[in-house]
């Protein structure tokens, strides 16, 4: 008997918090915030009183297909592909990759299953993979004269757009490190990694123990960081690409190629005062943003795209955030201590197998329509929040971190350098970069794992 | 007499311990869900800062969450065909397996043996294995992706070994073949025996592997997502997608989303599980 | 007549099923294993024959090896915490008790949610949950994320598995007790010391049929770990974490080697085929004594 009362006790109890939770939600529920982070942005207007792009009215009514690899814009993309049908007639289904499969998985299982995507948005590395397999040759687009350096050309023929540009360094909140030193900031200041640290050390000083967030994600330090050793060989794709031949040729040895010893410099700079030190494979990437617009930390070593995650986290346009480089060494004449590398990453592939005439007709329309047409132009800046490549696109993007990227590539103070490594790089060098990010390795065991890596390599 | 006394207070002091134990573990199996029902309430701020706080939230509970699931989802429609495909799967599937397995129980052929073998041998194929070779087939030389059937067809094959076992061992163990006998002696044919004798027998497993394979369609990701690319065509956990960033994820939306994929089975399983107990109480007592 | 017949019921029985079976499991595993012969990447047009030369990749592949014996450690303690733990819960929850459906119900439920998702939640209660009790409270046990440290995260992979698969077993053995008879489970209920020799000698034996059935699926579910894998540590921290069908996938995927990948699938498969029959042989065996 008492054992039936217990029982029924704990399963009204069970019900109890179950109704009281739906209670309290409602209680609160209508109880909306204005200053809500989590409210949407506010819609960015687009003129759409002039056009001069001229639309091909024989394309009426075509559908095509393009798969998007880039979840953050998979909304805007979803509006430039509306506007796009309203002027020329021509549907655009934005596909999204979901986040189970990778992209070149999903673009492999697509080609198997006989329904390609007519474009997709895809990472460098892969355009290259499957560019002559299967991609449309588009070296004679007209958009190919305002790509200037950032087209990607593979045995000499272009297959793919370059979407936009993507940079990465070290955010700095200007108001938190200003706050934090009562001094004015002056990002240009910084020249070396000595002048770095020093300023780290002010900074420890006046109160931020630990300012720095580093993500333990295997593609931000497998990819992010990693990558920084073949990309300043020389500040070119072509170097960078010329010292991976080296290293798999085993002409460079990587136990005395400065680079990577530079690097583990910087990187062991960044390990020391990184705020999640007790536990820096635990740090939480939604974390780091919400510490950064908190000014709990000052420093976040990620890219342009990382804004609408501070957005969330609370930050506003109106707040100064920006770059400072990977530092590698304290000679302030060393390229790689002055630019931050800025390149396309993000690349369009049109394909050329299934696709027919009339759809590949479409695309290309579309492609040129981005950049050709007023209200693409707009849309690309504006409504995808992207960096545009093309040199005749006369606007600029609006977010803090976007508009420093712009504007330092308007100054000649990026280097356009993208290191074509094999797919599982990031994974495999990724663990690496992990197991010495938790202290679990040392200089050695990694230089090690990366000699290892390249040896396997075909 | 003494020792039934002692006897009996051991076994009462047994039952409170064993009570309070299942009590307990219940409660642990039920953390996670109850962890998902406070943070699909609130703002992805303060789930990330305080996840485990519920009414010391900064910016409040709110319903907000469900309904930007529910319309960036397109939960009506994706409902729609969750459901038309997991109901005909597991119609098929049932009927299927069971006519196989009765066929493979009474028949001791060859080709039953060879074939059981397979499907059990099938049952430990990892997906991944046949993924590719899969839509190369079925996308590249049949064309037959973007379709709704080829779902079902492929659920219904995929789960068809696991049916097929399940079935197999409740017909050997708890369908005598004495009735069936009977029910030829009476003029029955074959498929009237199956259907008016053997099919009613096998309630009990028929509720469990409806169940079971109801929830594996309905929550299936991998197969779908090779299946069908169509938006208008997407099953719920395929409209969940957008909520899983490159970067980042959307807690307290896929929460939300979580909570309105999951409600539609629950209330399957509740009614159910009734009919579970029923028919195998019922089973029982014969 | 009877021949007449034979085909009759197959045709109407046995071929809708074994149709499905063939066309969507058995037709496209063949063409997997005649994909290992080849060095096609999953894009290319051409399929060169290339023997048995990704059987010798996979000798090659250290990580696979390592991961399978990951597996294996997995695996046995996945199935025997599994097991035993749904097992005595099925026992607890059919004799009788006030609000046993309610529990069995609250047991089943992890099931209703999909792997993925599932991996999603624990990884967010391990990885912000606990370490958001640890900071409050101090205790040493959640002061850091388990997923960052080797031996912790694997603990909490078998956590969350057992978890999850227990509550699928729950029903198996719930419809095993409810199938015995009355004065069995009666015998059974007398606790004390001559309870757990009855348990052993007399329900033991009636229950194998559903235990063979139970190890069986955890075996190969075990065995075959993808999604929670992926979603909860994504091998995490530095790969110490990989299972071996997850490996499968990256090396066909990720790292592009679709032939290699394909041939670790399916000695996979061969190895779990001979661990799963040696299994069912030998609980079948227990059976027929009983």
């Amino acid at each position: 008997m008492k054992k039936k009362v217990r029982a029924k006790g704990i399963a009204g109890l069970l019900a109890a918090v179950l109704a009281v939770t739906t209670l309290t939600g409602c209680r609160f529920g209508f109880a909306s915030d204005p200053d809500d982070p989590n409210e949407e942005v506010k819609e960015v207007p687009i003129d759409t009183s002039a056009d001069t792009f001229t639309y091909d009215a024989s394309l009426e009514g075509t559908e095509i297909t393009l798969l998007n690899s880039k979840a953050e814009i998979q909304a805007p993309l979803e509006k430039v592909s509306a506007a796009f049908e309203e002027k020329s007639g021509v549907h655009v289904e934005v596909m999204p990759v979901t986040d189970g499969d990778s992209p070149y998985t999903k673009v492999v299982s697509m080609y198997n299953s006989g329904t390609p995507p007519t474009m997709a948005i895809l990472d460098t590395t892969d355009v290259i993979a499957l560019a002559e397999e299967k991609a449309a040759d588009l070296t004679g687009e007209a958009w190919t004269a305002q790509a200037g350096e950032y087209l990607t050309e593979v045995n000499g023929k272009v297959y793919s757009f370059p979407l936009c540009i993507e940079g990465r360094g070290l955010i700095y909140s200007k108001a938190v490190i200003e706050e934090a030193l009562g001094e004015e900031f002056d990002p240009k200041s910084i020249a070396t990694l000595d002048n770095f640290t020093e300023l780290l050390e002010k900074l420890k000083a006046a109160g931020i123990e630990k300012p720095v967030s580093l993500a333990k994600e295997d593609w931000s330090l497998g990819a992010h960081h990693l990558q920084y050793i073949y990309e300043t060989y020389d500040g070119t794709s072509e170097g960078a690409q010329e010292m991976i031949q080296q290293i798999k040729d085993g002409e460079c040895d990587l136990d005395t190629y400065d680079r990577l010893e530079e690097f583990l410099d910087m990187f062991d700079v960044l390990k020391k005062y990184n705020v999640a030190k007790g536990d820096p494979l635990g740090a939480d990437y939604d974390e780091m943003a919400i510490d950064l617009a908190d000014g709990k930390t000052a420093f976040w070593f990620n890219g342009n795209w990382a804004w609408p995650n501070l957005t969330e986290a609370g930050a506003g346009e109106e707040d100064e955030y920006g770059f400072l480089p990977y530092f590698l060494n304290s000679d302030a004449g060393d390229f790689a201590n002055q630019k931050i590398q800025a390149s396309p990453s993000k690349q369009v592939m049109l394909d050329g197998q299934m696709a027919s005439e009339k759809e590949q007709a479409a695309a290309r329309e579309f492609l040129n329509w981005i950049v050709f047409s007023e209200i693409g132009q707009q849309m690309l800046v504006k409504t995808c929040n992207v960096i545009p490549p093309f040199i005749n696109n006369p606007y600029e993007p609006a977010d803090p971190l976007s508009a420093d990227i712009y504007e330092k590539v308007q100054a000649g103070e990026t280097f356009n350098a993208s290191a074509i490594v094999p797919n599982d790089h990031w994974a495999v060098l990724g663990a690496a970069m992990q197991k010495y990010l938790a202290g679990r390795s040392d200089r050695e065991e990694l230089t090690e794992s990366i000699a290892e890596y390249w040896k396997e390599q075909e | 007499m003494k020792q039934t006394a002692i006897g009996g207070n051991k076994r009462k002091a047994a039952n409170i311990l064993a009570t309070a134990g299942l009590i307990i573990i219940f409660l642990a199996y039920m953390f996670p869900f109850l962890m998902v029902v406070i943070n699909s309430l609130k703002q992805k701020r303060d789930i990330i800062k305080s996840p485990f706080s519920w009414l010391y939230t900064i910016k409040g509970l709110s319903f907000d969450n469900f309904v930007k699931a529910f319309t960036q989802m397109d939960f009506m429609n994706a409902f729609k065909n969750s459901l038309i495909v997991t109901v005909s799967a597991t119609l098929l599937v049932t009927l299927f397996a069971a006519m196989l397995a009765y066929y493979i129980v009474r028949h001791n052929n060859r080709i039953s043996k060879i074939t059981f073998a397979l499907m059990v041998a099938s049952m430990i194929i990892p997906f991944q294995a046949i993924m590719i070779p899969l839509v190369s087939i079925y996308g590249g030389t049949l064309n037959m992706l973007n379709h709704r059937i080829t779902l079902i067809f492929m659920h219904t094959g995929f789960s068809m070994a696991m049916s097929v076992f399940m079935f197999h061992g409740f017909i050997k163990g708890s369908v005598p073949i004495a009735l069936e006998e009977a029910a030829y002696i009476d003029g029955c044919t074959r498929g009237q025996t199956f259907f008016k004798i053997v099919f009613p027998l096998l309630k009990p497993i028929i509720s469990t592997m409806v169940i079971l394979n109801a929830l594996a369609f309905w929550n299936d990701f991998l197969l779908p997502s090779l299946v069908l690319t169509d938006k208008k065509l997407l099953t719920l956990p395929l409209s969940t997608y957008s909520f899983y960033g490159t970067y980042s994820a959307d807690y307290g939306t896929i929460m939300a989303g979580l909570l309105l994929c999951v409600i539609p089975i629950l209330i399957l399983y509740i009614i159910l599980q009734k009919q579970i107990i029923s028919g195998v109480v019922a089973g029982a007592v014969k | 007549m009877r021949n007449k017949n034979r085909g009759k019921d197959f045709c109407m029985f046995a071929l809708p099923g074994m149709f499905c079976f063939f066309a969507v499991v058995m037709i496209p595993f063949i063409y997997g294993v005649y994909l290992t012969l080849t060095d096609w990447n999953g894009v290319a047009k051409v399929k060169n024959f290339i023997g048995f030369k990704n059987f010798a990749g996979v000798l090659r592949d250290g990580q696979f090896w390592t991961s399978l014996g990951l597996t294996f450690k997995y695996v046995i303690l996945v199935v025997l915490l599994v097991n035993v733990i749904a097992f005595l819960l099925a026992y607890l929850l059919t004799r009788g008790m006030k609000g046993q459906n309610f529990f069995r119900a609250g047991f089943f439920t992890p099931n209703l949610i999909g792997g993925i998702v599932l991996g999603y939640i624990w990884q967010f209660v391990f990885s912000r949950v606990f370490v958001n009790v640890g900071e409050a409270t101090g205790w040493n046990l959640f002061g850091v994320s388990w997923l960052s440290d080797p031996t912790k995260a694997f603990l909490a992979l078998v956590m969350v598995s057992v978890w999850q698969l227990s509550g699928y077993m729950i029903l198996i053995y719930v419809a095993g007790f409810m199938g015995l008879s009355e004065d069995v489970m009666e015998a059974a209920s007398i606790d004390g010391a001559s309870g757990w020799r009855k348990m052993r000698s007399i329900v033991m034996p009636l229950m194998m049929s559903s235990v063979t059935i139970c190890l069986f699926l955890t075996l190969s579910r075990a065995f075959m770990v993808y999604d929670v894998n992926l979603s909860l540590t994504a091998g995490a921290p530095y790969g110490t974490t990989e299972m071996a069908a997850m490996h499968v996938y990256e090396k066909a995927f990720t790292s592009r080697q679709f032939g290699l990948g394909q041939a670790e699938a399916l000695i996979l498969f061969l190895i779990v085929a001979c661990i799963s029959g040696i299994q069912v042989y030998l609980t079948k065996k227990k059976e027929v004594e009983a």
